[in-house]
């Protein structure tokens, strides 16, 4: 290929496009309403969309395998409410806490991935029972109330701002980092794209399909957790229902960012612009100064309009 | 017969996709009352050329005219309502519909605005039984062979009273007696009046069923004339542009065999306590009717579908693979019938097909090497013959370029096992030709080539022994020597006295 080739696929490209019409949007609004385009305003609403970005990392791996993820709005809650529960004084770092409910919520990733491969429960069905299921435990363990968290670590990620830099948003780049390394540079990341685009093909070209959804499915769960740690810490209380806005958000993430739901074809680096993009209708819509009913239904429909303008794809044969 | 008007034609179209000039200034005539054979390689342009002439496809250049008369943009109904019908390559079925809803859909007779059941019953009756096909009517199609789903397709076609029927290779999965019907109906047809256009790459069906021949090469009409007065090689000729020669290489014994895989009293799916020696430098063939059990044998060696055995020996490893990582890791390979579904990842790359094994079992998180990928696709596209920028979607090549990606991307693995199923199904003569070129060239290498096949002349050219399986055993183990077609055939319907060795 060319250089000016690959310039202009690179042009084409639904990353770019929709980086485009984040850049489109800010600068309108920015014109339009006063303080929107203020550094600390655009900064803040990088940080709002690294929570959804960090969702929606492991719901690409998922939508790429050609499956969904229902439940990370649940596992977002989990890490936001066990956190304080397992924070204990004797480690004054914090660091064991994040780990063990990192740890937790990619378990309970991998009992989906478990679902989904072995006993062949389809991923919508799986996910949302796990949903379910975990909602329930919730409520059992903590009720209605809040729970503050006294965990050093975790109010760091949540407030500090090394260089002016938001800590959220420095984590949710070497995520990303990661995230688009495995996906595109590592016969792990082929072989997602694979099962995505022909599950029975991959499997007879050797793929190890079952644990390769089981990894993604773990994937899913390690990076809902991570959201949740890092809402916690933004938040300074956990309590359930917290994780709430982050199911569809990370869906449409994904598919604004040109990520096909039907499986196999993609990349994060859509999913990055497509989260700010969300976060940003999200604020627009606020400004609006609408009732919170209003303010939902506005969301769902300009969700809806987005993906009917881009995100629609021809029927694969 | 020459004097009367064409029913439909195509007047120097041109048609390029992605900018490749895939037919350029094409003119075909069907004749009410004539049997229009059209022959072509894969890729040669047969496929855009029919949908172009069902309204699939709408010409870059030229005009479809129908009973004379020029259509701009005809669209599949009107192509329908002019009384176009396509028995496509493709089935079109759904599987969840019994054989009369298949039939009848999209043209359902209505009654007060409702379906009316017993109309479509009793016209559907009628277009099976032109086709022979006696299965309930309420069938789901989905518990239909694959032969029997193809006669479904040439109903759903009739049903539709069609005065132009164009068939894309309607013999390739048909049984020798289901050819027959078909060939008993086209005939009739014709004498009354139809206008038939008939694909196929088995040139004696074409030779006996065909007046007048259009030969396409690389998007062009190579021949358009009546068929008396040639022969098949001649045919061949005007395809691929040179002699013919001999399809099958020359057999030759290989001189040192040894046994890389064995099993005894193995089961999987339909196959019941079967004892098989797999051998390196040897071309194993297996056949029989279709649907006996032989894909399971391949699946169940290949460990992609559950199996068994009493004792079992795959390259020096005591026990079945079980799975099919372990399989490929004990160096078998397998190749399936249905490319798009089961062998292609059709959305995507050439070189991304071309290298998924590698990644399927290179470690996980090993940063992979692009350029490298690159060197080894391309040397394998050279290798085999794939034309084209790699970097297209493998749904952008023709059938026979497809199955070449699928046996490709084994090779830089080296196999010593190579499960085929059906490799040449639906391919054009070259490219069968160089299959078995290098079928013959892997087993030399001493790899064990296991070759499941539809097509019986292959087995006996082409095979060092052949396993005929019937009801999901080995009906007869036929050696060099003693196979022909006739004992092919009659160990695979039961009626033999076979010469069984082994």
């Amino acid at each position: 290929m060319s250089p000016k080739a690959r310039i202009m696929t690179i042009l084409r490209s639904r990353p770019f496009l929709t980086l485009l019409v984040v850049a489109a949007v800010w600068i309108v609004a920015s014109l339009a309403t006063r303080g929107f385009g203020a550094f600390g305003h655009l900064r803040y609403l990088v940080e709002l969309a690294a929570v959804i970005g960090l969702v929606a990392a492991g719901q690409t791996f998922v939508v790429v395998a050609g499956g969904i993820d229902l439940s990370v709005a649940a596992i977002v809650t989990v890490a936001a409410v066990g956190l304080p529960l397992v924070s204990s004084s004797a480690d004054p770092t914090g660091l064991s806490a994040i780990l063990i409910v990192l740890a937790m919520t990619t378990a309970i990733g991998l009992v989906n991935g478990l679902g989904v491969a072995y006993l062949k429960v389809h991923p919508m069905i799986m996910t949302l029972a796990m949903a379910t299921f975990l909602q329930g435990l919730l409520i059992i363990i903590a009720g209605g109330s809040a729970v503050s968290v006294q965990n050093p670590l975790v109010g760091w990620l949540g407030n500090a701002r090394p260089a002016g830099i938001p800590a959220g948003v420095l984590l949710w780049v070497v995520i990303s980092a990661l995230v688009l390394f495995v996906m595109h540079a590592t016969p792990f990341g082929a072989r997602i794209f694979a099962i995505g685009a022909n599950p029975r093909a991959a499997e007879l070209s050797g793929v190890p399909v079952p644990a390769t959804t089981i990894a993604i499915y773990g994937i899913s769960g390690l990076t809902a957790g991570l959201a949740g740690v890092l809402v916690l810490g933004m938040n300074g209380q956990g309590y359930v229902g917290i994780g709430d806005p982050y199911l569809l958000a990370s869906i449409a993430a994904v598919v604004l960012g040109g990520t096909s739901i039907l499986g196999g074809l993609g990349t994060y680096a859509g999913t990055i612009p497509g989260s700010i993009l969300l976060v940003t209708i999200t604020a627009l819509i606020t400004v609006v100064n609408a009732s919170p009913g209003w303010r939902s239904i506005l969301f769902g429909s300009l969700i809806l309009g987005l993906l009917l303008l881009s995100g629609r794809e021809a029927a694969r044969r | 017969m020459v004097n009367t008007a064409p029913l439909l034609a195509a007047r120097g179209v041109s048609k390029a996709f992605f900018g490749n000039p895939v037919l350029r200034n094409v003119s075909i005539a069907l004749l009410p009352g004539r049997v229009h054979a059209l022959l072509g390689e894969n890729g040669a342009g047969k496929s855009t050329l029919i949908n172009m002439l069902s309204g699939a496809l709408r010409p870059d250049g030229g005009t479809i005219e129908v009973d004379g008369k020029a259509v701009s943009h005809m669209t599949p109904p009107e192509a329908r309502q002019a009384g176009i019908a396509v028995v496509q390559q493709e089935l079109s079925l759904t599987a969840n519909l019994s054989i009369a809803e298949n039939i009848g859909l999209g043209a359902y007779p209505r009654r007060f605005g409702l379906v009316d059941y017993s109309s479509l019953a009793s016209q559907a009756r009628e277009a099976c039984a032109l086709v022979g096909l006696d299965e309930p009517l309420s069938t789901p199609v989905g518990e239909l062979s694959l032969g029997r789903r193809q006669m479904v397709e040439i109903a759903k076609a009739l049903y539709r009273k069609p005065r132009v029927l164009i068939l894309d290779e309607p013999t390739s999965s048909l049984s020798a007696t289901e050819t027959r019907i078909l060939t008993d109906l086209l005939e009739r047809l014709r004498s009354q009046g139809t206008a038939i256009l008939y694909i196929s790459h088995r040139l004696n069906e074409v030779m006996a069923l065909c007046q007048h021949v259009t030969v396409l090469k690389d998007g062009s009409v190579t021949a358009d004339r009546p068929l008396e007065g040639t022969d098949a090689a001649g045919l061949v000729r005007l395809m691929v542009g040179r002699d013919p020669g001999d399809l099958f290489p020359k057999w030759q014994a290989s001189p040192s065999r040894t046994t890389a895989a064995s099993v005894r009293n193995f089961s999987a799916g339909l196959v019941r306590d079967v004892d098989l020696d797999i051998k390196t430098g040897e071309v194993l063939g297996i056949g029989g009717l279709v649907g006996q059990g032989q894909e399971d044998l391949l699946l169940g060696l290949y460990g992609a579908i559950p199996a068994k055995a009493v004792s079992s020996e795959v390259n020096a490893y005591q026990a079945l693979p079980g799975g099919v990582p372990k399989a490929n890791a004990l160096g078998l390979a397998y190749v399936p019938a249905d490319r798009k579904r089961e062998g292609l990842h059709l959305i995507h790359p050439i070189i991304t097909n071309l290298m998924l094994p590698a990644f399927a079992r290179l470690p996980a998180l090993k940063p992979r090497n692009r350029g490298s990928e690159r060197d080894l696709a391309r040397k394998l596209a050279a290798q085999l013959g794939i034309k084209g920028d790699l970097n297209r979607p493998a749904q952008a090549l023709s059938g026979g370029n497809q199955q070449k990606v699928a046996l490709a991307k084994w090779m830089p693995h080296d196999p010593l096992v190579l499960l085929l199923n059906d490799p040449t199904r639906g391919v054009d003569v070259e490219t069968k030709r160089e299959i078995y070129i290098m079928l013959r060239q892997l087993a030399k290498d001493g790899k064990a080539v296991v070759l499941m096949s539809s097509d019986t002349p292959e087995l006996v050219h082409l095979c060092d022994r052949v396993a005929v399986v019937r009801e999901g055993r080995i009906a007869a183990m036929l050696e060099h020597d003693a196979l022909s077609e006739e004992n092919i055939v009659a160990a695979a319907v039961g009626a033999d006295k076979p010469k069984v060795a082994a």
